[in-house]
Protein backbone atom coordinates (compact mmCIF):
# COMPACT_ATOMS: atom_id res chain seq x y z
CA UNK A 1 0.00 0.00 0.00
CA UNK A 2 1.36 3.48 -0.41
CA UNK A 3 1.00 6.14 1.66
CA UNK A 4 1.87 9.97 2.22
CA UNK A 5 3.17 9.69 5.34
CA UNK A 6 6.45 11.16 5.14
CA UNK A 7 5.22 14.23 3.27
CA UNK A 8 3.05 14.85 5.56
CA UNK A 9 5.11 14.19 8.58
CA UNK A 10 7.83 16.21 6.82
CA UNK A 11 5.65 18.86 6.13
CA UNK A 12 5.13 19.39 10.08
CA UNK A 13 8.46 19.51 10.49
CA UNK A 14 7.94 15.93 13.01
CA UNK A 15 11.18 13.02 13.49
CA UNK A 16 10.13 9.77 13.12
CA UNK A 17 10.31 9.39 16.84
CA UNK A 18 8.20 12.67 17.71
CA UNK A 19 5.38 11.32 15.28
CA UNK A 20 5.85 8.19 16.85
CA UNK A 21 5.37 9.58 20.24
CA UNK A 22 2.13 11.37 18.93
CA UNK A 23 0.85 7.93 17.74
CA UNK A 24 1.86 5.72 20.76
CA UNK A 25 3.57 3.36 18.56
CA UNK A 26 7.48 2.45 18.16
CA UNK A 27 9.69 4.63 15.78
CA UNK A 28 10.40 1.74 14.07
CA UNK A 29 6.32 1.00 12.99
CA UNK A 30 6.31 4.65 11.90
CA UNK A 31 9.43 3.89 9.55
CA UNK A 32 7.99 0.49 8.52
CA UNK A 33 4.87 2.46 7.17
CA UNK A 34 6.83 5.47 5.55
CA UNK A 35 8.57 2.72 3.56
CA UNK A 36 5.77 0.59 2.82
CA UNK A 37 6.71 -2.93 4.55
CA UNK A 38 4.37 -2.45 6.93
CA UNK A 39 0.61 -1.67 6.55
CA UNK A 40 -1.00 -0.60 10.19
CA UNK A 41 -4.02 -1.79 12.08
CA UNK A 42 -7.20 0.08 10.73
CA UNK A 43 -7.38 1.79 14.17
CA UNK A 44 -4.14 2.87 13.69
CA UNK A 45 -4.95 4.24 10.28
CA UNK A 46 -7.57 6.40 11.84
CA UNK A 47 -5.38 6.89 14.31
CA UNK A 48 -3.04 8.91 11.58
CA UNK A 49 -6.11 10.46 10.35
CA UNK A 50 -7.33 12.36 12.64
CA UNK A 51 -4.06 13.04 13.65
CA UNK A 52 -2.89 15.30 10.19
CA UNK A 53 -6.75 16.11 9.93
CA UNK A 54 -7.07 13.78 7.01
CA UNK A 55 -9.80 10.93 5.64
CA UNK A 56 -7.42 7.73 5.51
CA UNK A 57 -8.05 7.50 1.65
CA UNK A 58 -6.35 10.82 1.27
CA UNK A 59 -3.65 9.16 3.16
CA UNK A 60 -3.01 5.31 2.13
CA UNK A 61 -4.18 4.71 -1.29
CA UNK A 62 -3.71 1.02 -2.75
CA UNK A 63 -0.74 0.03 -5.29
CA UNK A 64 -1.51 0.93 -8.90
CA UNK B 1 13.15 -3.16 15.53
CA UNK B 2 13.74 -3.12 19.66
CA UNK B 3 11.88 -3.29 22.63
CA UNK B 4 11.81 -0.09 23.93
CA UNK B 5 10.70 -0.72 27.75
CA UNK B 6 14.15 -1.67 29.41
CA UNK B 7 12.71 -2.95 32.45
CA UNK B 8 10.76 -5.85 31.01
CA UNK B 9 13.74 -6.50 28.74
CA UNK B 10 16.04 -6.63 31.61
CA UNK B 11 13.94 -9.25 33.37
CA UNK B 12 13.30 -11.36 30.46
CA UNK B 13 17.68 -11.62 30.42
CA UNK B 14 17.69 -11.74 34.22
CA UNK B 15 14.97 -15.03 34.21
CA UNK B 16 17.43 -16.18 31.74
CA UNK B 17 20.97 -16.09 33.13
CA UNK B 18 18.76 -17.60 36.68
CA UNK B 19 17.95 -20.12 34.52
CA UNK B 20 21.34 -20.93 33.37
CA UNK B 21 22.50 -21.08 36.69
CA UNK B 22 19.81 -23.01 38.08
CA UNK B 23 20.12 -25.68 35.72
CA UNK B 24 23.95 -26.03 36.05
CA UNK B 25 22.99 -26.37 40.22
CA UNK B 26 20.40 -28.32 39.27
CA UNK B 27 22.36 -31.05 37.47
CA UNK B 28 25.59 -30.84 39.80
CA UNK B 29 23.53 -31.78 42.59
CA UNK B 30 21.62 -34.38 41.16
CA UNK B 31 24.30 -35.98 39.77
CA UNK B 32 26.92 -35.16 42.60
CA UNK B 33 25.85 -34.67 46.18
CA UNK B 34 22.45 -35.94 46.02
CA UNK B 35 22.56 -39.12 44.31
CA UNK B 36 21.23 -41.12 47.55
CA UNK B 37 19.11 -37.82 48.75
CA UNK B 38 15.27 -38.77 49.33
CA UNK B 39 12.79 -38.37 46.13
CA UNK B 40 10.94 -35.36 47.23
CA UNK B 41 14.54 -33.80 47.75
CA UNK B 42 15.53 -34.66 44.21
CA UNK B 43 12.10 -33.57 42.61
CA UNK B 44 12.24 -30.15 44.34
CA UNK B 45 16.06 -29.83 43.61
CA UNK B 46 15.70 -31.29 40.07
CA UNK B 47 12.39 -28.56 39.52
CA UNK B 48 14.59 -25.65 40.67
CA UNK B 49 15.43 -24.16 36.80
CA UNK B 50 11.13 -23.97 36.17
CA UNK B 51 10.88 -21.19 38.98
CA UNK B 52 13.28 -18.77 36.70
CA UNK B 53 11.52 -20.24 33.48
CA UNK B 54 8.12 -18.91 34.81
CA UNK B 55 9.34 -15.77 36.14
CA UNK B 56 10.82 -15.23 32.08
CA UNK B 57 6.74 -16.28 30.30
CA UNK B 58 6.12 -13.60 33.08
CA UNK B 59 8.19 -11.04 31.76
CA UNK B 60 7.53 -12.05 27.79
CA UNK B 61 4.04 -11.66 28.22
CA UNK B 62 4.10 -8.35 29.47
CA UNK B 63 6.50 -7.38 27.00
CA UNK B 64 4.37 -8.49 24.42
CA UNK B 65 1.46 -6.70 25.59
CA UNK B 66 3.50 -3.26 25.86
CA UNK B 67 4.67 -3.73 22.70
CA UNK B 68 2.68 -1.70 19.52
CA UNK B 69 1.08 -4.13 16.66
CA UNK B 70 4.11 -4.11 14.72
CA UNK B 71 6.22 -5.56 17.64
CA UNK B 72 3.38 -8.27 18.29
CA UNK B 73 3.45 -9.08 14.56
CA UNK B 74 7.03 -9.43 14.41
CA UNK B 75 6.63 -11.33 17.93
CA UNK B 76 3.92 -13.87 16.66
CA UNK B 77 5.85 -14.35 13.51
CA UNK B 78 8.90 -15.52 15.65
CA UNK B 79 7.17 -17.61 17.60
CA UNK B 80 5.55 -19.41 15.01
CA UNK B 81 8.66 -20.01 12.96
CA UNK B 82 10.23 -21.33 16.80
CA UNK B 83 7.52 -23.18 17.21
CA UNK B 84 7.74 -25.21 13.99
CA UNK B 85 11.18 -25.22 13.73
CA UNK B 86 11.58 -27.01 16.99
CA UNK B 87 8.41 -29.15 16.67
CA UNK B 88 10.31 -30.57 13.45
CA UNK B 89 13.75 -30.65 15.13
CA UNK B 90 12.51 -32.42 18.03
CA UNK B 91 10.89 -35.25 15.76
CA UNK B 92 13.21 -35.43 13.67
CA UNK B 93 15.98 -35.81 16.63
CA UNK B 94 13.48 -38.64 18.54
CA UNK B 95 13.47 -40.43 15.05
CA UNK B 96 17.39 -40.52 14.96
CA UNK B 97 17.40 -41.77 18.54
CA UNK B 98 14.92 -44.18 17.71
CA UNK B 99 17.14 -44.93 14.65
CA UNK B 100 20.22 -45.15 17.24
CA UNK B 101 22.08 -42.74 15.13
CA UNK B 102 22.81 -40.80 18.76
CA UNK B 103 24.04 -42.24 22.00
CA UNK B 104 21.93 -40.58 23.92
CA UNK B 105 18.75 -40.59 25.80
CA UNK B 106 15.29 -38.82 25.12
CA UNK B 107 15.41 -37.68 28.84
CA UNK B 108 18.66 -36.10 27.75
CA UNK B 109 17.27 -34.30 24.54
CA UNK B 110 14.14 -33.13 26.36
CA UNK B 111 16.57 -30.30 28.44
CA UNK B 112 17.10 -28.55 25.50
CA UNK B 113 13.79 -28.08 24.04
CA UNK B 114 13.08 -25.39 26.25
CA UNK B 115 16.81 -23.61 25.49
CA UNK B 116 16.48 -24.30 21.75
CA UNK B 117 12.92 -23.11 21.55
CA UNK B 118 13.97 -19.49 22.78
CA UNK B 119 17.37 -19.35 20.77
CA UNK B 120 15.44 -20.02 18.08
CA UNK B 121 12.68 -17.32 18.72
CA UNK B 122 15.44 -14.77 18.99
CA UNK B 123 16.80 -15.37 15.97
CA UNK B 124 13.83 -15.43 13.77
CA UNK B 125 13.00 -12.43 15.62
CA UNK B 126 16.13 -10.99 13.84
CA UNK B 127 15.06 -11.88 10.56
CA UNK B 128 11.80 -10.90 11.14
CA UNK B 129 12.87 -7.24 12.07
CA UNK B 130 14.85 -7.01 8.91
CA UNK B 131 11.86 -7.99 7.09
CA UNK B 132 10.18 -4.64 8.59
CA UNK B 133 13.14 -2.76 8.41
Amino acid sequence: MNNRMRELRGDRGWSQAELAERLGVSRQTVNAIETGKYDPSLPLAFTIGRLFGLSIESIFAPEA
Amino acid sequence: MTYTNRPLVHACLLSALAYIATTWISMRLLAGAMVDAPIAMRVVVGLLPVIPIGLAIRAFVQLMRAGDELQRRIDVEALAIAALAIGLGALTASLLIVAGAFDTTAQKALVWVFPALVLTYLFARILACRRYG
